[in-house]
């Protein structure tokens, strides 16, 4: 099961084929494995046989291969049993680290003493390796072989001895260790502080934090790499709790970046009103360049303590950048307060510092946000309206609609504006009616937000918003009549296509133009909205504008490119429906290019060929017609019969200019014959 | 609301040292290990940072290492990008403070907790890990080192996702119930032992280096697609873990769940189910889903539901959910995520796909693919972190690694 390349379980598909007899022995014990593991209720029994079927490989000649995956397998079937068969592999170099993985899986003192066992026997990177696993079991018994180890000559064995010693943790291992650590040489002493810290960090972890203390502060005031120095440094902190502010503040002011930056990471750690006092009067003292560090560590710590300092840079802070920060600070302090605070920031005369602060008024979660914003712009401060409309659109604060709604009204046109932006993102038909009257009303400062604002509903509110935009269509004002065309169209469906297609016969050319513009690019849902496509071509047959004509064909012909449900013959036919139209070389490009993207979704048939065989005709599009029928004769393996296809090829041998369109038609034709 | 992302950066670039001219000590002193296909798109976003010096590459292919080392000398305009085979040489280098990790997933985790010992924060590209125990153990390590973890899961830092996801999290569709994840196909896929081939020479192709934690196998060409490599441990790999570390992980921070993993997975019929402690379903199924492009994803609640992809559109249940998307970046790119981890590098603030978030994510892939493995229900206790009652399922959370290598 393990170890096939490529191979899926029985939840997938087998592999078709197998390149030797090894490997199709490897799928058969593998799909043993399988059913052995499906089979997880088996009696202890059965499991035990199976286990026994894998020892006696082991204990066989079969090849590595075989004895490798087999130990995978002992990895879940195996028990005490197996360790014996497993043990001698810790020896070999190619079948090692196999037999760990089943040694470091199967439970009990068996496998824990066969690695003990084998730390006696084996050397260099093997010995290495039986430490390691002998870590990952934490194996107290072997406290004395891993401490022999720390003095080995091989410095690898040595360092793994140190790190096992750390992972098997207590106070042995901890003793071993701190005596190793003075007295060995460079290249190990590096590895036995790991261990210290590892056995350290255990002893935090069960609240011995004083044993912790030490082991830290040994390991700081050694002779070690700067990472080493660093992380004793981080855990001396934490284990001296609220003791452990004064090394703290000192990292915190360190000149060495990296301690600095030990500082931010563990201000975040240490827990304790203590702490958080002390940060915050950091704060006050810290050079202002570190300010703004100190302040996100600061707001990561979720004390409400912090929150007078937070609100204080946010309105008197020394520097525009320390107020943004702190402006983000407060908006990740999670605090019930930060509303207010950051509205203030809002109105702000700065404008980075308003920017900042509506972001992130934005994004402060939850519905009691919405709510207290709602009640606030119904009864608040008046100058805060203008932010809280915003706030309620990007929001989408719905219950603040009618409000927003009513401020459309307001004679303060930064609270109109804010309201009709907002009536933009959460408004529906009743507030484009509203808008569609307001813009008889406008003066020119506030027209382009109401039709901006008409726009977007019209778009969100898809075909059900289209009725309420008909009047415009009746307007006496062309510029009204050409809002109403985009609108129409940006809402779509029946009524929609309607409106725009009525506008053809609208008494103004310029609106005229507009409505054939916005015909021949309906910006809808091609091509669900397939009814345009039927009014595009009517106008391409009966329009007296030969720029209409060209803007028809050309709408329809994109219409016909993105319908993916057509098949290629129906795109054909609809093509030639319109050839007598494609006078232009631009649109009898087009076409051509449609029918040869067309095949890439279904396999073209007769009428395919002929209207491709059609653009053939014209010189200029030649080339590219019998390479599109080099490509359809490819794909048309089900649809023509082999004498058709070979026809067709010939046609291109004979008629292509191309020679590398003439020698793939005849490789082709090669093929086929 | 709208989007994390849709808003700008609030951190001014000034404050991370980042405007005009960048000072030396504001400088990320970078290099990189495993440089591939994947790791050369996340070099040349990380190239396009003003504060990024990228100065050595470590690759056990020479072709790769060369490539690369020429790519950042052109763009640097010098010949300062040092080479290296072995990447503890790299790692030993004091002067570099951060590593792009892109090697295949047989190596991520233990490159990674070699790199945070070694004292370089870390890009780690995904799968991170191959197993549940290196999960926990990368997430220990960093937090243990002090070091910034940054999981190459990019979509965390897409404005179409992060919107999705605000709208799960902060109730706009009613309590969830149910989140869907895209796995890519929920096949185990192995990496197996080869016919050996002759191999070659170690300047060319470090094949000792290639297997690092791997157990021992002879060389085999077919075996150096580092991408498929080992994926899940070379035993329930494949591409629950390979999409999964992304769509899974979404849908872990769409519940909130960043500290957690469900408790209970179950193959069901081409689909697996797993639930949460909060009792929130998550779905792991490849087909059913709107064309939205790869790594779709889509949240449930009992009021509305969102779905997003790769294309960067988002469908939901009603437009007005969809008010303040935000800008649309489709093609999933990378830049935004690297730009958090520099900016996190400098801060030392949790990353978006920090290590905590990333071992969970994994974890919840892991123990999909146990349960996939074994064909049938496990319970999963994510305190402590083991099966319930199911000694077979909690032998699969781990597995020993070659020597000389450990994390």
């Amino acid at each position: 099961m393990f170890m096939m390349n490529q191979f899926q379980n029985s939840r997938s598909r087998t592999p078709a084929l197998f390149g030797s007899g090894f490997l199709l022995s490897l799928w058969l014990v593998l799909c043993a494995g399988v059913a052995a593991a499906n089979a997880a209720g088996d009696p202890p029994a059965a499991v035990h046989e199976k286990e026994q079927q894998l020892i006696a490989i082991l204990r066989s000649d079969a090849a590595p291969a075989e004895k490798a995956i087999t130990c995978k397998r002992l990895a879940i079937y195996g028990s005490a049993d197996a360790v014996p068969a497993l043990a001698p592999l810790l020896a070999d170099a190619h079948l090692a680290s196999w037999a760990r993985i089943a040694l470091e899986a199967i439970p009990g003192p068996e496998a824990e003493a066969a690695l003990r066992q084998a730390a006696g026997q084996v050397h260099g990177e093997l010995l290495v390796g039986v430490l390691n696993s002998i870590a990952v079991k934490r194996d107290r018994q072997a406290i004395p072989v891993l401490s022999a180890n720390l003095a080995a000559p091989d410095s690898e064995v040595a360092c793994a001895a140190a790190v096992a010693l750390g992972r098997v943790g207590g106070s042995s291992a901890a003793k071993a260790l701190t005596r190793a650590l003075p007295k060995s040489p460079a290249e190990v002493r590096s590895a036995i502080a790991q261990g210290c810290t590892l056995c350290a960090e255990q002893f935090l972890s069960a609240g011995e934090y004083g044993t912790a203390r030490k082991l830290y502060d040994m390991v700081r005031s050694a002779d070690l790499p700067q990472q080493r120095l660093l992380e004793a440094t981080r855990g001396a902190i934490l284990a001296r709790r609220a003791a452990g502010v004064p090394l703290l503040l000192e990292q915190l002011r360190s000149p060495n970046k990296a301690f600095f930056n030990v500082g931010l990471s563990t201000a975040r750690e240490l827990p304790g009103p203590e702490a958080t006092k002390a940060l915050v009067a950091e704060l006050g003292r810290c050079e202002a360049s570190r300010q703004p560090r100190l302040l996100l560590a600061l707001a990561d710590r979720k004390d409400p303590a912090v929150w007078p300092a937070l609100v204080e840079v946010v309105q008197h802070g020394t520097t525009k950048d320390v107020r943004v920060v702190a402006v983000e600070a407060v908006e990740r302090s999670g605090n019930r307060d930060s509303l207010p605070v950051l509205l203030g920031a809002a109105l702000d005369a700065d404008p980075a510092i308003a920017k900042a602060a509506l972001a992130s008024l934005t994004r402060l979660p939850g519905n009691e946000v919405n709510a207290e914003m709602l009640a606030r712009l119904q009864t608040g401060d008046p100058r805060e309206r203008p932010v809280l409309l915003k706030l309620a659109g990007l929001r989408h604060i719905d219950a603040a609609l009618p409000v927003a709604a009513d401020a459309m009204n307001s004679a303060e046109p930064a609270t109109r504006a804010a309201a009709i932006q907002a009536v933009s993102s959460m408004g529906g038909a009743p507030e484009l009616r509203r808008l569609v009257q307001m813009l008889g009303s406008s003066g020119a400062g506030q027209r382009a937000e109401v039709e901006s604002a008409l726009l977007d509903i019209s778009g969100r509110q898809g075909a059900a918003g289209a009725p309420e935009l008909l009047p415009l269509m009746k307007s006496n004002d062309p510029a009204m009549r050409v809002l109403g065309i985009h609108a129409l169209a940006a809402a779509g469906g029946p009524d929609g296509l309607a409106g725009v297609t009525g506008a053809l016969n609208d008494p103004e050319e310029s609106v005229q133009d507009e409505a054939a513009r916005t015909l021949a690019a309906w910006p809808n849902t091609w091509p669900e909205d397939s009814a345009a496509a039927e009014q595009l071509l009517q106008m391409a047959h009966s329009t007296q504008k030969p720029s209409y004509q060209v803007l028809a064909v050309r709408g329809y012909l994109q219409f016909l490119q993105g319908d993916t449900h057509m098949s290629s013959d129906q795109k054909a036919e609809k093509i030639s429906t319109v050839m007598p139209l494609l006078q232009r070389p631009e649109e009898k490009s087009l076409a051509l290019t449609i029918l040869a993207q067309a095949v890439s979704h279904q396999p073209p048939g007769k009428p395919w060929f002929e209207s491709v065989s059609s653009f053939s005709q014209d010189s200029a599009l030649a080339e590219d017609a019998w390479a599109a029928m080099l490509e359809g004769v490819s794909k048309a393996k089900d649809s023509l019969s082999q004498d058709e296809r070979r026809k067709a090829l010939q046609l291109v041998v004979e008629k292509s200019t191309s020679e590398a369109t003439r020698k793939k038609a005849e490789a082709a034709l090669g093929k086929l014959q | 609301m709208s989007a994390l992302l849709a808003a700008p950066q609030i951190v001014p670039a000034a404050v991370l040292g980042r405007d005009g001219a960048v000072a030396p000590s504001e400088r990320i002193v970078m290099g990189g290990i495993g440089i591939g296909h994947r790791g050369t798109y996340d070099l040349g976003c990380f190239l396009a940072e003003p504060d990024v010096q990228f100065i050595a590459v470590c690759d056990i292919k020479e072709a790769r290492r060369h490539a690369v080392r020429q790519m950042a000398n052109n763009h640097y305009g010098n010949q300062d990008c040092a080479t290296y085979r072995d990447l503890r040489e790299l790692l030993a280098r004091s002067d570099i403070d951060a590593v792009l990790i892109a090697t295949g997933p047989n190596w991520h985790a233990t490159a990674a907790c070699l790199a945070a010992n070694a004292g370089k924060d870390m890009y780690c590209e995904k799968p991170c890990t191959k197993n549940i125990a290196q999960s926990l153990e990368l997430a220990a390590t960093m937090r243990r080192t002090g070091r910034v973890f940054q999981a190459g899961t990019q979509r965390r830092s897409l404005p179409n996702f992060a919107f999705a996801i605000d709208l799960a999290r902060y109730g706009k569709l009613g309590k969830l119930t149910t989140l869907y994840a895209h796995p890519g196909g929920l096949g185990t896929v192995m990496s197996g032992w080869e016919p050996p081939e002759p191999e070659p020479p170690k300047d060319k192709v470090d094949w000792n280096t290639y297997l690092g934690p791997a157990a021992w196998r002879p060389y085999n060409s077919k075996l150096l697609d580092g991408f498929n490599f080992e994926k899940g441990g070379g035993l329930t790999g494949g591409g629950c873990l390979e999409w999964g570390s992304h769509c899974v992980d979404l849908c872990q921070w769409a519940n909130d769940a960043d500290a957690t993993a469900p408790v209970e997975y179950e193959p069901v019929g081409d689909q697996l189910h797993a639930r949460y402690g909060n009792g929130v379903k998550l779905v792991l199924r490849n087909d059913g889903w709107l064309p939205l492009g790869s790594c779709p994803v889509r949240f449930e609640g009992e009021t509305g539901w969102v779905e997003t992809g790769d294309d960067a559109d988002i469908v939901a249940s009603s437009p007005a959910l969809l008010v303040g998307r935000g800008a649309k970046i489709s093609g999933y790119p990378a830049n935004l995520h690297i730009r958090n981890f520099l900016d996190c590098v400098k801060t030392r603030a949790k990353t978006r796909a920090n290590a905590d978030a990333a071992c969970e994510a994994h974890i919840a892939c892991h123990a999909s693919n146990i349960a996939l493995f074994l064909n049938r229900k496990v319970q999963y206790d994510p305190v402590k972190n083991e099966f319930i009652g199911d000694d077979q399922a909690n032998r699969l959370r781990a597995e020993a690694l070659r020597e000389p290598w450990r994390i």
